[in-house]
């Protein structure tokens, strides 16, 4: 029984983990029809960054709060320098943001001499409750993404800036027509996407260690996550990320797990196979 | 501020000498191509000098250990040409990027043995790498090759000689110590490729073989960052010693989850062979507190043996920063090879791959990182002195060393 809601806990706090990593991306993917290859690498930057604030002296936390704020900045750079030149072109702003995504990563190898830096949890130390033991960073981490991922559906369905920015999507030249800058939106939406990963990176970087290829792993589950959940949707790539994220988690307490890490992608291409346009299909929000 | 004044006027001002160095060393890295460094010794004499070829992972996920082995390699052949040189020439250091990418490497190597015509090479960490490049370097170049990381050994093909640590030199020493410091009761819980497999194969052995009992021997992804489900198992089984070759990205959350899950805490033994002083900053202290290593160095090694003492301030001098001198990074074996080359050459008299390689067979050499090393004739795996250290508070203690040199059993 103890081991069953360990092993739960373990399961739900990856699956989270996914969640928050995977937001960024689904945001970006859903509202502005851009793929971005470069979203491992703002995990990356948000992790370097809580490590640059830690090793300054200050407190991880401070970092972790700082983090989402620079990835936002060099979003926002990138995308106002780079990225806003491919939205034509889907295809080629993958091609560009893979590029960015490299630029960054080798960058930060550099910087950090191609080894792994531990960065301790802020929270250390684990609450036993009934038996179980819940790692007390974990438990925040499952917290603080349920609020993130709360806040975020708030923002995009029910404020102004919300519709706006749905609007963009759906209708760029009706958009455009009525007043709203689908610039800016963009500007704004992606620079939404780059503070999320940077949150992403910030939180996760004491579980994981700070390297150069952080981002990379998640890259890829994150966009399984994304091709499961569905494009077009808020709540598609969440739903795909908790899916990926707990089947990764949860198949190597039954198979073995060389076998595991394969499942999950042979369930996830079964799945769409059979759903095409994923979980959550339709547009609405 | 006089300390400024004092550093700006010993800062080397351009003169001539400086001038042609560096326009020497810049038409050598423009007329090699991007990738390849060539380092001229300091001084020429009417003989051509001999040349050195080392194939390393400069760039790349392995670049922190790749440029530890181009940093040996300054260092010693630079010792060497000071003292004179081999048989009366100096040596020409030809240094090429294989890039932790094998199909970039093979083309790289290929430059060392067909345009700049090297007499030995030197190199390859990974044993994919070396897989990748011995082809080009020892049947269609006709070249020695010498191999200086730790590995899992079985690489007994003529004219490739090892200087880095086997299964048998990590295991028939370390293990029983385990036992004796830890418990009978084994997982082996590993990354999922060559090394982990073979290792294992001969871990379980020794383990048998003393009495202990392997309880779950168990292979992951190369990027498996989620641990639950094997360290539930470690700690329901009552494991005794987790003996892992989990790599990274894996270890460090391996480790974490491990001490989360409390295996320390209720008296679990860990170990790691290929841990060393790179690998110690990817956990916190207190999360490896009391981990067990076993390689042919350590830098605290250096506290009571003064040849590696001397080997490691000279190293520190010369590349002060985040490369370490290191076994784990085959820097040591490296070292090992370069001078366990130099005695061959001597020996033999000529630069002829048959005669160095003869010679090379039995060749020793009483100085090295960690203590003297000697080939086993016959097998041209090299035997050497192996240390088992432990993590405490972020650093290493030497717990246990072999009494002389251990056999690499190969071939």
């Amino acid at each position: 029984m103890e081991t069953a809601l360990n092993a739960t806990f373990e399961v739900l706090s990856f699956g989270a983990i996914i969640v928050l990593v995977v937001l960024g991306l689904g945001i970006v993917a859903s509202m502005m029809g851009i793929f971005n290859f470069a979203h491992g690498e703002f995990v990356l930057l948000g992790a370097y960054t809580t490590y640059l604030v830690y090793s300054a002296g200050l407190p991880v936390w401070a970092g972790m709060l700082v983090a989402p704020v620079v990835v936002a900045a060099c979003g926002f750079v990138l995308e106002r320098l780079v990225i806003r030149r491919f939205y034509a072109t889907p295809i080629a702003a993958m091609l560009a943001t893979y590029a960015l995504g490299l630029v960054i990563r080798e960058s930060v190898r550099g910087l950090i001499g191609g080894l792994y830096v531990s960065v301790p949890e802020p929270l250390v130390g684990s609450l036993i409750i009934g038996g179980v033991r819940l790692p007390k960073w974990r438990l925040a981490i499952v917290i603080i993404t349920a609020l993130v991922m709360v806040g975020s559906y708030l923002l995009l369905a029910r404020t102004s800036f919300g519709l706006r920015v749905r609007a963009a999507l759906e209708n760029p030249s009706l958009a455009r027509a009525s007043g709203i800058s689908t610039n800016a939106i963009y500007a704004a939406t992606f620079t939404f996407g780059a503070a999320l990963a940077g949150l992403a990176g910030a939180l996760v970087v004491p579980l994981f260690s700070l390297s150069a290829d952080l981002g990379v792993r998640f890259l890829i589950q994150g966009f399984l996550a994304v091709m499961l959940g569905g494009v077009g949707t808020f709540e598609g790539p969440v739903a795909g990320g908790a899916l990926i994220g707990v089947m990764s988690a949860a198949l190597p307490w039954a198979v073995a797990p060389v076998l595991a890490d394969v499942l999950v992608f042979v369930i996830a291409i079964a799945f769409v196979k059979f759903r095409p346009g994923g979980l959550i299909a339709a547009r609405r929000l | 501020m006089d300390e400024e004044n004092g550093d700006r006027s010993a800062a080397p001002t351009m003169n001539r000498r400086c001038v042609l160095q560096s326009a020497a060393w810049m038409g050598g890295a423009i007329a090699t191509g991007i990738g390849s460094w060539v380092i001229p010794p300091k001084w020429a004499s009417a003989a051509t000098p001999i040349k050195v070829g080392i194939a390393t992972d400069l760039t790349g996920a392995i670049g922190y250990a790749g440029n530890a082995n181009a940093n040996v390699a300054k260092m010693v052949v630079k010792d060497i040409n000071n003292a004179g040189g081999i048989l009366g020439r100096p040596i020409q250091l030809f240094i090429e990027d294989t890039a932790s990418n094998e199909s970039v490497a093979v083309a790289n190597v290929r430059k060392l043995i067909q345009r700049d015509k090297v007499d030995v090479v030197l190199g390859g960490i990974t044993s994919s790498m070396r897989n990748a490049i011995k082809d080009v370097i020892v049947a269609r170049g006709k070249t020695l090759y010498i191999y200086p990381q730790l590995y899992e050994g079985r690489e007994c093909t003529p004219y490739i000689f090892c200087t880095g640590p086997t299964p048998a030199q990590q295991c028939d020493e370390f293990i029983p110590w385990l036992m004796k410091n830890g418990g009978k009761r084994f997982a082996l819980p590993a990354a999922n490729y060559v090394w982990p497999h073979i290792l294992n194969e001969y871990a379980r052995k020794v383990i048998e073989k003393n009495g202990g009992e392997v309880i779950f021997e168990e292979y992951y992804p190369l990027d498996q960052v989620e641990y639950s489900a094997p360290v539930n198992k470690i700690m329901t089984n009552n494991v005794d010693v987790v003996f892992t070759t989990v790599i990274s990205p894996g270890v460090g959350p391996f480790f974490k989850q491990l001490y989360e899950a409390g295996f320390q805490k209720r008296g679990g033994g860990l170990s790691c062979v290929y841990y060393d002083e790179n690998t110690l900053n990817i956990n916190a202290p207190y999360e490896i507190e009391g981990l067990a290593s076993c390689l042919d160095y350590f830098r605290a090694v250096t506290r009571d043996d003064p040849v590696s003492a001397r080997i490691q301030a000279e190293y520190d001098k010369e590349f002060p920063g985040k490369i370490l001198f290191s076994a784990g990074s085959a820097a040591t074996g490296m070292y090992r090879g370069l001078k366990l080359w130099e005695v061959a050459v001597k020996e033999a008299g000529k630069l002829d791959r048959d005669a160095v390689a003869a010679a090379l067979d039995h060749a020793k050499i009483f100085e090295g990182p960690g203590g003297p090393a000697e080939m086993v004739p016959g097998k041209r795996h090299c035997k050497m002195k192996m240390y088992t250290a432990v993590a405490k508070e972020g650093n290493y203690e030497i717990l246990a060393r072999s009494e002389g040199l251990v056999d690499p059993k190969e071939c």
